[in-house]
């Protein structure tokens, strides 16, 4: 850091300084005793005056000790349901000293919810976990961390800023369902993963060639022999399950498209609970029928920047 | 240290502060009794755990609503003090939120309202335990708080070690003090007001011995009594620091042969009251102490002038009325807690008596007189019939041939007889009536004195302890006046208090002396006396003769100014780093670990956004970094020494390093 960008840093600190409640009524006492001072010349106000004083010079050094030599590092989830509390953690760190009464929290109030850490000792880190929840569905900009305190009193809430640049995404809200679609006639070609792939385990439907990054367990080693070099692979029918492709526009207006996202969503969870395939077409994105957790998230992923272009990161 | 222990803690010491903030009104002795009883009962509750408004809210509310309506209008029709109902409401606050669910919130509000008392014990209370329990309050309020707020807003059953915390606060309460003590040497006194002084009726009552009579019979517990009972400022000032001389409080000229009395008659009403000519006299700022608990005004031997006169109660300062009795005293007018006025005495004023029905009148004995007593004086005496030689004989006389004594069990019918004849021995009181009547038998008019005799020096004032009470006689000659007689022989004359306990109540004294000087009665000329110091010495003060020259120059520089502030700046520095010193306990990892990121920075390589330490030698890895395997080792090594308990020994972190290069390119 150069020497104009310190003396800038010094003239405007990343600070807040926010009155508690209790701060307020403190202020209040100190300001009347002040004026029964100023008015009466009563020395033994002066002296109350003059330690009630100092408790507030005093508590601002001692929480910018608080805060001042504190790192902090975010640990995003892969992603959360929103209007649902999840859990954001943070890794906070100091250098030397130690730091009392820290919140930890998201500057702009982007999510609701904070993290508490009584005590952080040096270069010892501390997790803490914020139960927090996210208002929408969508790409979640979180750009800053607050880390604040209300040490020593609690008359004062001091808060410094960290800049730490992450997207996540908040996939829509559950609990809106409805009557599933019709499932796709016939069934679909290829297994898990790949188009071409049938795993079930009904009838013979016939011999392929084997396609890349598909299971070698299924090649008919017989019948490859008989080839030139072909590896070919034994086809089975599925049976035990359907498959469903969901579709779903962001033509629609705000609320609309808000609703229509929380309903397949919910109808994501529901049919794949019940052991189906479900895929989905959603702004133009194609994601093939397929079940399994993983997928589960590849299609709220999908919902949850249904209408939202991805913000960049800072680099 | 678990939940509950911390709970625990955290309510004793916001109680222990809310009592401190308590007593130092208490011991104005202004509050109502009523509400000393509710918080005493309140603080035993609450000590005890009892919270019987967590489960009644409401209730609580609305009785405190109603008291403060109670109280307010007592204050509205003049009935208390506006402060004291203040200070009264806002005691009962406090034990309505000590007794209701413990909580930080709780812990603040019933610290708030302590900080109120503490507002109202300032106001009303100019005693030196104002400054113990304002000490004490800061400290238990602070710890109290302190614990408070790294409790957080959700109290959490988890292991918190507050030694850490405590260490803090309490360093932080340390230089909260001096910083309080320095805005209340230098916040220049710009106040456009004086606050009137109050003084409550005092905890421990009256001890006096300035009564309306004096009566024979009983012993002299009150010369044991080392009370301080009134202060003195003289001017100018004796040098010594016993003043061997008399306080005249009362005459008393009626003797029925067990009491003495005063017959004088009360005049009107005046704010200053004039016996003689002041001119050269000696001036007395005297305060009276509640100890005194009379209402009668003393002053050195001959008071010739009383003059302004405060009365001080709970409720403030009153200019009070001055009543001459007569020949007997001066009195004020109305009953008050303590007074404060000044008197002018002259030692050689002649006080003359120009009635002679007056004089007649104090020739007069008692109907029942033993007549052995008319012979001891007339044997004593002999032919002598000037008063002054008359006087002189029968006080040496009755020196040295009667013993003082304090122990003087049972009633008798003639104490005077008893004394004279049969005990031979008495306190003051005695010695007082039988010189006075020795004189009188002799025809000379004579009266028996109360008041005190003797005076210590403490600080600038001259103390007068209960034990200092004494009763001597003043005969009356024609040619000089009244003249004063003491029979008492001199080492029964001051007070007798025990060694322990007077020394106790010196040091206590000086302590207060102190208080009242440094503290209560600073002002805008110590202010500017104090800034003067700092800048520049007393004038002549280098000079070699002990005697300043007030016209020579000040040969310093207002550099040793600057000198007292680097000083303080040093010495604040030193006390904010040993405050903030504190043992690191850091894992032996850590700092490998800090050396790491020093020399991937000055490699130019940094972690991108959301990217960890241990994704980033993959990543390197697939970029094919020159140093990707270098920080491969390194991070693996870390995680292994701070998580997997496989120490990492000096030589192995330094062959780690190295491949990384220098932590400053």
């Amino acid at each position: 850091m150069t020497w104009s960008e310190r003396w800038k840093r010094w003239l405007r600190p990343p600070r807040t300084l926010k009155i508690t409640r209790i701060g307020r009524t403190y202020i209040v006492i100190t300001v009347g005793v002040g004026l029964g001072a100023l008015n009466t010349g009563n020395n033994l106000l002066y002296l109350v005056l003059g330690f009630l004083l100092s408790i507030i010079v005093l508590s601002g050094v001692l929480s910018e000790r608080v805060i001042r030599d504190l790192r902090v590092r975010r640990v995003l989830p892969e992603g959360a349901f929103a209007m649902e509390p999840f859990a954001l953690r943070y890794e906070v760190t100091r250098q030397k000293g130690l730091a009392f009464a820290v919140k930890v929290s998201e500057a702009g109030g982007v999510v609701e919810g904070w993290a508490w850490i009584p005590t952080i000792h040096a270069g010892q880190p501390v997790m803490a976990r914020a139960d927090v929840t996210a208002p929408r569905r969508g790409p979640l900009r979180l750009k800053e961390v607050e880390l604040s305190t209300y040490f020593p009193f609690g008359l004062f809430e001091k808060t410094r800023s960290f800049e730490l640049d992450d997207v996540m995404l908040i996939w829509p809200r559950r609990g809106f369902t409805c009557d599933p679609p019709d499932a796709d006639h016939g069934l679909q070609h290829g297994e898990l993963g790949n188009q071409r792939h049938r795993d079930g385990s009904g009838d013979v439907q016939g011999l392929r060639e084997l396609g890349e990054l598909e299971d070698a367990r299924r090649i008919h080693w017989k019948k490859s022999a008989t080839t030139a070099g072909k590896l070919l692979k034994v086809e089975r029918e599925r049976e035990d399950r359907k498959q469903y492709t969901l579709r779903i526009t962001s033509e629609m207006p705000g609320d609309q498209l808000e609703r229509a996202c929380e309903e397949t969503a919910a109808l994501t969870t529901r049919l794949l609970e019940e052991g189906n395939d479900v895929g989905l077409e959603a702004g133009g994105r194609k994601i093939r029928a397929a079940s399994g957790p993983g997928h589960e998230r590849r299609i709220l992923s999908a919902l949850a920047v249904l209408g939202y272009a991805m913000p960049e990161r800072k680099p | 240290m678990r939940l509950e222990s911390r709970r625990a803690l955290r309510l004793r010491l916001r109680d222990l502060a809310a009592a401190s903030s308590f007593a130092a009104v208490a011991f104005s002795g202004s509050l109502p009794i009523y509400v000393t009883v509710i918080f005493i009962a309140t603080l035993i509750l609450s000590l005890a755990g009892a919270r019987p408004f967590a489960t009644r809210p409401v209730w609580s509310v609305v009785v405190l609503l109603f008291t403060a309506v109670i109280l307010f209008g007592l204050a509205f029709r003049g009935a208390l003090d506006l402060v004291i109902a203040a200070v009264a409401f806002a005691t009962l606050v406090t034990g309505q939120r000590m007794l209701s669910d413990p909580s930080p919130g709780t812990d603040q509000q019933v610290l708030l309202a302590s900080l109120l008392l503490i507002a109202g014990a300032a106001a009303l209370s100019g005693d030196v335990w104002f400054a113990i329990c304002l000490f004490s309050f800061g400290v238990f309020a602070c710890l109290s708080l302190g614990m408070a707020v790294v409790e957080g807003p959700v109290e959490r059953d988890e292991e918190l070690p507050l030694a850490p915390v405590m260490r803090q606060v309490s360093g932080g309460v340390g230089l909260a003090l001096v910083g309080g003590i320095a805005f209340f040497i230098l916040f220049p006194r710009l106040s456009w007001n004086v606050a009137a002084r109050r003084s409550g009726p005092g905890l421990l009552g009256g001890t006096t011995g300035m009564t309306d009579s004096v009566r024979l019979g009983g012993g002299g517990d009150i010369k044991t009594s080392a009370r301080v009972v009134l202060r003195a400022k003289i001017e100018p000032p004796p040098r010594n620091e016993r003043l061997e001389r008399y306080w005249v409080g009362r005459h008393f000229d009626n003797f029925d042969g067990r009491e003495w009395r005063g017959t004088g008659t009360p005049g009107v009403p005046r704010p200053r009251i004039t016996l003689g000519d002041p001119n050269g006299a000696t001036l007395q700022r005297i305060e009276l102490l509640p100890a005194y608990d009379s209402r009668t005004l003393v002053g050195l031997e001959n008071p010739v002038y009383f003059g302004p006169a405060t009365a001080l109660n709970s409720g403030g300062t009153t200019n009070a009325m001055l009543i001459r009795v007569g020949e007997e005293e001066v009195r004020f007018a109305e009953e008050a807690n303590a007074y404060t006025y000044t008197v002018q005495s002259r030692d050689d004023y002649p006080m003359l008596e120009d009635d002679p029905a007056v004089l007649e009148g104090l020739k007069t004995l008692p109907a029942k007189l033993d007549p052995r007593v008319r012979e001891l004086a007339a044997r004593i005496v002999g032919n002598e019939t000037e008063p002054d030689r008359v006087g002189r004989r029968l006080e040496n006389w009755l020196r040295s041939n009667l013993k003082y004594t304090l122990e003087l069990p049972g009633e008798v019918d003639d104490p005077l007889a008893d004394f004279l004849f049969a005990r031979k021995e008495g306190h003051c009181e005695h010695f007082a009536t039988a010189l006075a009547v020795l004189l009188r038998t002799r025809g000379i008019p004579t009266r028996v004195v109360g008041g005190f005799f003797g005076g210590e020096l403490i600080g600038e004032r001259y103390v007068v302890r209960a034990g200092d009470a004494h009763a001597w006689v003043e005969a009356y000659s024609p040619v000089r006046g009244w003249m004063t007689f003491d029979a008492t022989p001199e080492d029964g004359r001051g007070s007798q208090p025990q060694a322990l306990i007077a020394r106790l109540i010196d040091g206590w004294e000086r302590v207060e002396e102190l208080w009242r000087s440094k503290v209560v009665d600073y002002s805008i000329v110590d202010q500017w006396t104090f800034v003067r110091s700092l800048v520049r010495p007393p004038r002549g003060a280098s000079g070699g003769d002990d005697r300043p020259d007030p016209q020579a120059p000040t040969t310093r520089t207002p550099t040793r100014a600057i000198v007292y502030a680097l000083g303080a700046a040093l010495l604040f520095w030193v006390v904010w780093q040993w405050t903030g010193r504190t043992r690191r306990r850091v894992h032996p990892a850590a700092d490998f670990l800090a050396e790491l990121e020093k020399r991937l920075t000055a490699a130019h390589i940094t972690l991108q956004p959301g990217e960890d330490l241990e994704a980033l030698p993959v990543r390197l890895r697939a970029e094919r970094h020159r140093l990707a395997e270098p920080v491969w080792k390194a991070v693996r090594r870390y995680l292994e020494a701070r998580f997997g308990q496989r120490p990492l020994g000096k030589d192995e972190r330094r062959s780690l390093l190295e491949p990384l290069g220098p932590p400053n390119r």
